[in-house]
């Protein structure tokens, strides 16, 4: 090893710890997850960091969503069986929760979180 | 031992000069292939963290064929491995690929550079360049730039084993090419 691979190990090296804090900067100014939640009425947004309780007028009554700490969940539904109240809380993009009787769906959408796909070799 | 000397010169005399160039390309693919084989059966523990093991093969390929041979070689051999690991045409071989195209592209320049880069250094560049691309790849695959946070132990890990597997090539390529390919 002479000299300029040194230089190149260390530059690398450099880069590869700044390259963390630089994503970490620019993902804060990217548009944070969303969830979406449409009824028969029509379809709102509301960011997933946000702190609120939604009633959503469904087909046969109320539906209750929660938006909390970084998840949703259905709290309460009129519907029979509550398949939507039984999913729990979602969080991760592309995740949903389906009211069918009520004709309610809330997503998860935005950027997609972690987790691996593939590993490639 | 002297017999044996000369009569390999005599044969190496006698065949053309193309046809071992090419002979030698087909082995620097099979082996290129088995270390990529190799590297496929063993499990990484951080993801995208690899030995880089086939590179040698193409840097190897690199020196003592020249930039087209090192493409052919290193682009077959992602052929090979996917056929053999099944992955052919998947997502994944396209991370693959894109790591090929950016190592090779990386050694070549850092080859010809005039800053004096040894073969240590060469191998350096083509290792941190392959795990950039894929990484870059992934990201542009998923639309996900939070793959990008993944990078750095990766990156970082490049470089211990590109240090490796330059310091293999180096011997491989003293024995093919003498010591003059390697003083550098």
């Amino acid at each position: 090893m002479n000299r300029a691979d040194i230089i190149l190990t260390v530059v690398v090296m450099l880069l590869a710890l700044a390259l963390g804090p630089a994503v970490r900067a620019a993902s804060g100014l990217m548009p944070a997850s969303t969830v979406t939640i449409s009824c028969p009425a029509g379809t709102t947004t509301v960011p997933l960091g946000a702190e609120r309780t939604l009633m959503i007028a469904g087909n046969g009554g109320p539906v209750v969503v929660t938006v909390h700490q970084g998840s949703v969940a259905v709290l309460e539904s009129s519907c029979p069986d509550h398949v939507c109240v039984h999913t729990g809380a979602i969080s991760r993009s592309g995740e949903a929760i389906v009211c069918v009787p009520n004709g309610v769906t809330v997503r998860v959408g935005g950027e997609p979180s972690d987790g691996l796909d593939a590993v490639a070799r | 031992m002297d017999s044996t000397l000369s009569r390999d010169r005599a044969l190496a005399l006698r065949a053309p000069a193309g046809t071992r160039r090419l002979v030698k390309a087909g082995v620097l693919l099979a082996g290129a292939s088995v270390l990529g084989l190799l590297e496929a059966a063993i499990a990484s523990p951080i993801p995208g963290v690899r030995f880089g093991l086939a590179n040698i093969a193409v840097m190897v390929a690199l020196v003592s064929l020249g930039e087209g041979p090192a493409l052919t070689v290193s682009l077959l051999r992602v052929g090979v491995v996917g056929l053999a690991t099944g992955s052919l045409l998947g997502p994944t071989s396209l991370l693959a690929i894109s790591g090929a195209l950016a190592s090779w592209a990386a050694m070549s320049v850092a080859l010809r550079s005039r800053v004096g880069f040894s073969l240590v250094g060469v191998s350096i560049a083509g290792a941190t360049a392959h795990v950039a691309a894929q990484f870059a790849a992934a990201a542009l695959m998923t639309g996900a730039a939070g793959v990008v946070l993944i990078a750095p132990p990766a990156l970082l890990a490049s470089l211990p084993f590109g240090i490796a597997t330059g310091f293999a090539a180096r011997l491989v390529i003293s024995r093919l090419e003498g010591s003059a390919r390697t003083g550098r």
